[in-house]
């Protein structure tokens, strides 16, 4: 049998969100104490007369933004994974196979090399420059690849990986134009922002990124049936009713759109997508009904611990999000890549 | 109401594949295409399916061309069993045959009804609860079996329904061979239209009630099987010479080769 059922899982992960959630508020450079969370709520509303306390300031400017950005980003890019992982019936794709991340990474460069010259203020609508190319860039790649793997026949998900691996490739050379280009500043800006980092959160990212999470969670998870046919294989999902086009596009598109909004507000988080859909497989099964839920909420919840650790290991100075997570979900990768055979030939 | 090819013919990358067939699968009888390999069998079934657009000719679904269904009501009446699966996630027996439910809304607690009666019709009980990826090959193919029996388990309102199998026991043990010809014979006399492709001649005789015979992408003879299993049809088919006997017990025809 498998380790946990899918309602356990589920009611698991719920339960635990909203603690880490508030946990990671208290961690930081500053700690904030526990019934201190419990008053600013209501300084915040003007229910309390005492004024915004230096606490309350943290909270409300930093630590909130922040927290939240994180379980957002992490519901993204844990979707993403689930819905790439699906697609392309293989447990160990990302979503950064169809070239969002790279393209965005690019986008970005560009941004930060050109941005400055062109606008005066560096943001516009309030949007930093970086992340608006970072999305450009994003989607800009995600729509080549797809062109580059559709046919009069449809979409052929091989050709997706190949184009991918490709756009990926011309994707990173230009990157490393633009670093060639950029003076040291730019240089260090761009590096950076490669790392992947949530500590430029406000509450403009988080309401972008709560925009995308809604739309993401209000439509992959009526893709779940599909998936799970899907993973027979289309001809075999046509069979089952399944229209398969459609499908595969509605996916890459929310996938696209998720994860570049992700990349554009906190940078390129790497193994996020990757791990999260896996682990929550190994533990309640491939079925998407279940796995596109608990893999949301298990993605952020995973941001926000990783986030939270990001914090406080070099206080009061600290380490982007992106590190961290790589050098957890490496070695990882590493163990799943081992177990291979055992996972899909006899697991568990 | 049938399953219909009229006059089909298809080339790809100018070969010609398929030329000026017509076949007709009526419900309530079991239609077996043999052939020797590249006669165009499975590329037959996969224009019947709706999978590959005929270069000419149609295929008619219930009196409707089978491109104009929408899929999920097409999936209600014709089920397809292909040669292999890709399958290669860790779900059990039960849930993938629980896949053969996708295109039905008829609720869990009905479908779930339907796929222990699957499982249990092609001996696959015991594997209910078993990881499909840690099956054997052949009770592989019983799962997915039993996901396209459940498929079309039940009359639905868009009309008769089709079962399509391509080689359904080449990785069958004898007593799984034999189970499956039951199980067609079951579905049949539920009043399901079944197509299939097999290699054994014997095998092929004694379940058909329409025989056809394919070479070149060409149907060059079809019937009941004691009109065309006839030794010079099958020489001039299979370049192998054999004779043709009568079966003891079930008065079938019996190739020995």
């Amino acid at each position: 049998m498998r380790p946990l059922a899918p309602c356990s899982l589920m009611w698991i992960l719920s339960l635990l969100i909203l603690p880490v959630m508030l946990a990671a508020l208290m961690m930081g450079p500053v700690f904030i104490q526990p019934q201190r969370l419990l008053e600013v709520p209501g300084q915040l509303l003007g229910l309390s007369a005492e004024r915004l306390s230096q606490d309350g300031l943290i909270l409300n400017a930093i630590r909130m933004p922040r927290v939240m950005l994180a379980a957002l980003v992490g519901v993204c890019l844990a979707t993403g994974g689930t819905a790439m992982q699906g697609l392309f019936r293989n447990p160990l794709a990302d979503p950064s196979l169809i070239g969002v991340s790279s393209g965005a990474s690019a986008g970005a460069s560009c941004a930060i090399v050109f941005g400055g010259a062109l606008f005066k203020a560096g943001s516009v609508f309030g949007l930093p420059l970086v992340a608006l190319g970072a999305f450009a860039g994003g989607f800009l790649a995600v729509i080549l690849v797809y062109r580059l793997a559709t046919s009069a026949t449809g979409t052929s998900v091989a050709t997706m990986l190949l184009a991918g691996i490709a756009i990926s490739a011309l994707a990173g050379a230009i990157n490393s134009l633009f670093s060639f280009f950029a003076d040291d500043e730019m240089l260090r800006r761009i590096s950076l922002w490669q790392m992947g980092s949530l500590d430029a959160a406000n509450w403009l990212r988080v309401w972008i990124a709560a925009l995308a999470t809604g739309l993401l969670l209000l439509f992959l998870p009526r893709e779940g049936r599909a998936l799970n046919a899907l993973l027979l294989g289309e001809s075999e999902a046509r069979h089952l009713g399944v229209p398969v086009e459609q499908v595969k596009q509605r996916l890459i598109l929310l996938t696209a759109m998720g994860v570049g909004v992700s990349v554009a507000v906190a940078g390129t988080i790497a193994f996020v997508g990757l791990i999260v859909p896996h682990i929550v497989r190994l533990l309640i099964g491939p079925d998407h009904r279940y796995l596109i839920p608990a893999s949301a909420m298990a993605g952020a919840i995973l941001l926000v611990v990783a986030d939270a650790f990001a914090r406080v290991v070099v206080a009061p100075a600290e380490l982007p999000a992106g590190i961290l997570t790589a050098l957890l979900g490496a070695p990882f990768f590493f163990f799943l890549l081992a177990r291979r055979p055992a996972l899909s030939g006899g697991r568990p | 109401m049938t399953l219909q090819a009229r006059d089909l013919f298809l080339t790809l990358s100018s070969v010609p594949l398929l030329r000026h067939l017509d076949l007709t699968v009526a419900p309530g009888e079991v239609t077996t295409i043999l052939g020797p390999n590249g006669a165009g069998k499975s590329t037959l079934l996969r224009c019947l399916v709706g999978e590959q657009f005929p270069s000419e000719g149609q295929v008619l679904l219930n009196h409707r061309l089978v491109h104009d269904w929408r899929p999920v009501e097409r999936a209600r009446v014709l089920s397809v069993l292909p040669q292999q699966s890709l399958l290669d996630f860790p779900f059990t027996a039960a849930e993938v045959v629980m896949l053969g439910r996708t295109p039905h809304a008829t609720g869990l607690v009905h479908d779930r009804e339907i796929v222990a009666a699957a499982l249990d019709m092609v001996d696959g009980g015991y594997l209910a609860e078993r990881y499909y990826t840690q099956l054997s090959g052949g009770e592989k193919q019983r799962v997915h079996l039993a996901r396209v029996l459940a498929q079309i388990w039940e009359p639905c309102c868009e009309g008769d329904r089709y079962l399509v199998l391509d080689e359904p026991t080449s990785s069958f043990d004898l007593a799984h061979q034999q189970l499956t010809l039951e199980i067609v014979r079951e579905f049949a006399d539920r009043g399901v239209g079944v197509l299939m492709v097999v290699h054994d001649l014997n095998l092929a005789a004694r379940c058909a009630d329409q025989l056809v015979l394919m070479q070149c992408g060409e149907i060059v003879a079809a019937g009941a099987p004691l009109e065309v299993l006839q030794p010079a049809a099958i020489r001039r088919v299979f370049e192998v010479d054999v004779d043709v006997g009568v079966h003891p017990r079930t008065g079938k025809p019996l190739v020995i080769s």
